[in-house]
């Protein structure tokens, strides 16, 4: 019964998603919206690969996924470790908690001017915007995840002869894997979104760049396309995230 | 399986002196939780601790499980004082605290795989016990899936599976409707025929405390401490509707009131 409710929902889900474009499509071919100023999704489509190669559509896509992958890495990696810990270690959660709260709020977007003094116009400065687009939400919710810790696991934990690291590493860490789970589930849609932001102001590659010299050029085609594909890309690597995370954790914890 | 005379005979496993705990130890005003408990259990023997909220006896099994440190005085097992949790004694909690996101088969394995039993091992122990608490077929299902019941016996199996000598339990079917609940307590004392242990359990249940125990220790509120002992002489199974366990239920609840 779940399944088939499932299954409507997504047929549901696609039907609202695809009137959306036909209605785009219609509004634009009817000459009711401008195609100089918003074409069809077909026409931006086919638009663009008229007249930008293939090869560079993918090479601009291929950047893009390079920067966010290492952005997202290190923030992933390091607001797991840092969330973790200071949930762990009550002294450092003191110390790194009032810290985090503080930047916490701070646009990611506001640090690329200081981004590109500190690492100039290269990757760094990307990967770094990404990095903070990653890194907050994850850590915060690695944090709270260990705050939230049934004590009574801790307990038994303890009775079963653990102590220390171990009984982080068996009984904590476990514990807060749905909340982690979430909080990289957040931080990959929030790095997506500043990897574009990021390209759009410095870059000679990337999906942002690709949107932003097509504005220069004045294609509207190509910008069209760029969003679809931005959309498109985010859409299918959130689904994969959220594939391995219902995979690892799915039978036990209801997401 | 009875053997009334059993907890007169054999020696002292536990062995609580003089006991007290605060929980502000920095203010002497603070009320104690308990006050100057001294009790010995004999090994083997199933003793249940029963009083009103608030009497302490949660932080006095607490305290035997080496979970909470006492104020004063000491408790030792085999002669040795509690410096810790672990160490020979299982506990089982009113809530059953099984790990979510392992299976019952692997909560079960849980403390063995802690000691490093090898998994060939450690899976036999495991299934073994899942039979043990009638829960064949269910080894692969994780806590989410299992019934309030099945829980609680999952719970059981993990405590037995590292063969502690103490088995403490803290309100282990308090959770459970009526009809568990009494269902539990005929496996429980099923399974501790199956494995002797000397098990301490909390209840403030006076039926439940009259089936299961050798021993009742009664405990008085605000200070905590021992106001009766009632040994439980009736071989198992007991009756719940026996008229000497009736007799035995108002004198504990007499001296409740």
């Amino acid at each position: 019964m779940t399944t088939s409710v499932r299954w409507q929902d997504a047929v549901l889900g696609a039907a609202g998603t695809g009137g959306l474009f036909l209605l785009w499509e219609l509004a634009s071919r009817s000459g009711l919206v401008s195609t100089n100023v918003f074409p069809a999704p077909t026409t931006a489509i086919i638009g663009t690969l008229q007249t930008v190669p293939l090869a560079d559509i993918l090479g601009h896509v291929w950047t893009s996924l390079g920067r966010i992958f290492w952005g997202f890495a290190l923030g992933a990696v390091l607001g797991t470790v840092i969330g973790i810990a200071s949930g762990w270690y009550r002294a450092l959660g003191v110390l790194t908690r009032p810290l985090i709260e503080l930047l916490r709020p701070i646009p990611p977007l506001a640090w690329i001017p200081l981004a590109i003094i500190w690492f100039g116009l290269g990757e760094p400065s990307k990967v770094f915007v990404i990095f903070l687009g990653a890194f907050f939400p994850i850590v915060t919710s690695a944090y709270r995840g260990m705050i939230g810790i049934d004590p009574a696991l801790l307990r038994v934990g303890q009775t079963m002869g653990l102590r220390g690291p171990m009984l982080l590493i068996r009984v904590a860490v476990p514990a807060a894997m749905p909340d982690l789970a979430t909080g990289i589930r957040i931080g990959w849609g929030l790095s997506f979104g500043v990897l574009v932001a990021a390209e759009l102001i410095a870059a000679d590659r990337g999906m942002g760049f690709m949107i932003m010299n097509a504005r220069q050029l004045g294609d509207v085609d190509v910008i069209v396309f760029g969003i679809i594909l931005i959309g498109a890309i985010n859409l299918i690597t959130d689904y994969a995230i959220g594939a391995v995370i219902r995979r690892r954790i799915g039978r036990w914890h209801a997401i | 399986m009875a053997d009334p005379a059993r907890s007169d005979v054999a020696p002292s496993k536990i062995e609580i002196c003089g006991v007290s705990k605060r929980y502000a130890t920095d203010d002497p005003d603070t009320p104690l939780v308990l006050d100057n408990i001294n009790l010995a259990i004999g090994d083997n023997e199933f003793v249940t601790l029963v009083g009103r909220s608030g009497c302490g006896k949660t932080t006095l099994l607490n305290i035997i499980g080496g979970l909470v440190e006492s104020t004063h005085g000491d408790v030792k097992v085999n002669g040795r004082t509690v410096s810790g949790p672990g160490q020979g004694k299982g506990m089982v909690f009113q809530q059953h605290a099984l790990f979510p996101w392992l299976t019952a088969l692997q909560n079960v394995g849980f403390g063995c795989r802690n000691k490093g039993v090898h998994k060939a091992e450690r899976d036999q122990i495991a299934h073994q016990l899942i039979e043990l608490v009638g829960l064949h077929g269910f080894e692969d299902k994780y806590p989410a899936e299992l019934s309030g019941g099945m829980q609680q016996r999952v719970a059981i199996a993990r405590a037995l599976a590292t063969d502690p000598e103490i088995l403490l339990m803290d309100e282990p079917f308090g959770a459970l409707d009526e009809l568990t609940r009494l269902e539990m307590q005929d496996e429980l004392l099923r399974v501790w025929s199956a494995h002797k242990k000397t098990v301490v359990f909390v209840t403030h249940s006076i039926s439940e405390a009259l089936v299961l125990s050798d021993r009742v220790i009664l405990l008085a509120a605000r200070p905590g401490r021992i106001r009766r002992e009632f040994p439980i002489p009736f071989p198992r199974p007991r009756k719940r509707t026996d008229p000497q366990m009736i007799a035995l239920y108002d004198d504990i609840w007499k001296s409740l009131a």
